[in-house]
C-alpha cells in the first residue's frame, strides 16, 4: 500500500477535508531585540552621569585633553567661567561679559567681571562653602589671557582654581606620539 | 474485564506559553531615549592649580634639607626646566612641523620622571608660562608633571623673567 505523508482531518463517516492553513498567527521572536536592549541599558547605565559640569561640555570650544584629573575640594562651590577665543561667560546661564579684547583693554568690562566674581565668592563664602573657580577655555587660547584671568580671579578671592578638560586614559594621546 | 480508555488519550498536548514581553518592551522605548539624552560621550575632567603663597617657606621642616625648588618655563622655544638657582635643561622644539604642537613632550615626560625619581619628596612644580604659548600646551604640560607625581601645580603670573645661569 502506498502512503501518502499528507496529514488530513477525516471525520469518522465525513469526507475528505484537508488541514486549514494560514489560520494561525506566528508570533514574532523578540529575544534578540531583548538581548540588544539589556545590553545598551546596562551600557548606558555605566555611562551616565547627573553631574551638571561633568555632561556639560561647552559647545564651540576645543578644551585639551589631559590623563590625570582632580577632585573638587570639600566644601567647594564652583563659578564656571567659559573663555573662548572671541567671548567670555560667565556662570552656568553664560552671561556675556565681553570679549578677549575688551577684557585686556576695556576698564569697564574688568570693573563689571571683578564685581561679578566678588558678589559670587561672596555668596558662596556666605554658604559656609569654598569659592572655586573653574576655568573652560579654548586650547587654542594664548597663556596670557588665563594668567591675566588667574591674577583677577585671584582678586576676587578665588584660591581654588581648576581647569576644565577632556579625560583620556591614552598617555601617548597627551604626549602627542 | 477491560479496562477503560486511559484518560491521557484525551489530554491535549500543551504548547509552552510564551513570555509577555510587551510591558518590558514599553519600558525599553521609555528608559532607553532618556539614556540616551543625558549619556556623556566626552568625559570632563577638572585640574586643579595653586597660587603662590607668602607662607609657602615656612612649612618645610628645618631638620631636613628642602627639596630644590624646580621651575618648569614654558617658552614659544621650547620648555626650559629651573632646579634650584640653575637653568639644569632646555628641550628645544621638535623639528617636524607636523609633530604635535612642535613641543617635545615626550622628553618632557622623560625629564619630569627623572627629576621625580631624584626628588622623591618634592610633590610641587611651578608653571611660568610666556604669555603666547597656547593653553594646550600649558595643560599638557601640567599633566605631564602630575602624571610623574608632582601633584601640586603652581602657576607662577608674576611677569619677572627667568635667566639663564652660566654655568661654571
Amino acid at each position: 500500500m502506498k502512503r501518502t505523508a499528507i496529514v488530513v482531518n477525516r471525520k469518522p463517516g465525513g469526507p475528505f477535508e484537508p488541514r486549514p492553513r494560514g489560520k494561525k498567527v506566528k508570533d514574532l521572536n523578540i529575544t534578540s531585540l531583548i538581548d540588544i536592549l539589556t545590553i545598551l541599558l546596562v551600557f548606558m547605565l555605566k555611562n551616565i552621569s547627573m553631574d551638571a559640569i561633568q555632561k556639560n561640555a561647552p559647545e564651540g570650544m576645543l578644551l585639551p585633553t589631559t590623563i590625570t584629573k582632580d577632585e573638587l575640594i570639600k566644601k567647594g562651590l564652583v563659578v564656571n567661567v567659559k573663555i573662548y577665543t572671541d567671548k567670555i561667560l560667565f556662570g552656568m546661564d553664560n552671561f556675556r561679559i565681553g570679549s578677549l579684547d575688551e577684557f585686556t583693554s576695556n576698564q569697564e568690562v574688568r570693573k563689571n567681571l571683578l564685581s561679578l566674581l566678588k558678589i559670587e565668592a561672596d555668596r558662596i563664602t556666605n554658604t559656609g562653602s569654598i569659592p572655586s573657580l573653574l576655568i573652560q577655555a579654548d586650547k587654542e587660547l594664548d597663556c596670557r589671557y588665563i594668567t591675566d584671568f588667574i591674577n583677577f580671579s585671584a582678586s576676587a578671592s578665588f584660591a581654588n582654581i581648576y581647569f576644565s578638560t577632556i579625560h583620556t586614559d591614552n598617555l601617548t594621546e597627551v604626549l602627542g606620539l | 474485564m477491560a479496562h477503560p480508555p486511559s484518560k491521557s488519550r484525551n489530554l491535549k498536548k500543551k504548547e509552552p506559553r510564551s513570555l509577555n514581553l510587551i510591558p518590558i518592551m514599553n519600558l525599553f522605548i521609555v528608559v532607553i531615549p532618556m539614556l540616551m539624552t543625558v549619556m556623556v560621550s566626552v568625559h570632563l575632567a577638572m585640574i586643579q592649580i595653586t597660587l603662590p603663597t607668602v607662607g609657602d617657606e615656612a612649612q618645610v621642616n628645618e631638620n631636613e634639607e628642602p627639596p630644590p625648588r624646580i621651575i618648569l618655563v614654558l617658552q614659544t622655544t621650547g620648555f626650559e626646566i629651573v632646579v634650584g638657582e640653575d637653568v639644569e635643561e632646555e628641550i628645544g622644539l621638535l623639528e617636524a612641523e607636523e609633530q604635535f604642537g612642535n613641543f617635545d613632550y615626550e622628553s618632557l615626560n622623560n625629564r619630569m620622571k627623572s627629576l621625580k625619581e631624584q626628588y622623591e619628596k618634592q610633590y610641587t612644580v611651578d608653571i611660568l608660562p610666556d604669555p603666547s604659548v597656547k593653553y594646550d600646551t600649558l595643560l599638557k604640560s601640567i599633566d605631564i608633571c602630575k602624571f610623574n607625581g608632582f601633584q601640586n601645580i603652581k602657576y607662577l603670573t608674576s611677569s619677572r623673567k627667568i635667566y639663564r645661569a652660566s654655568k661654571k
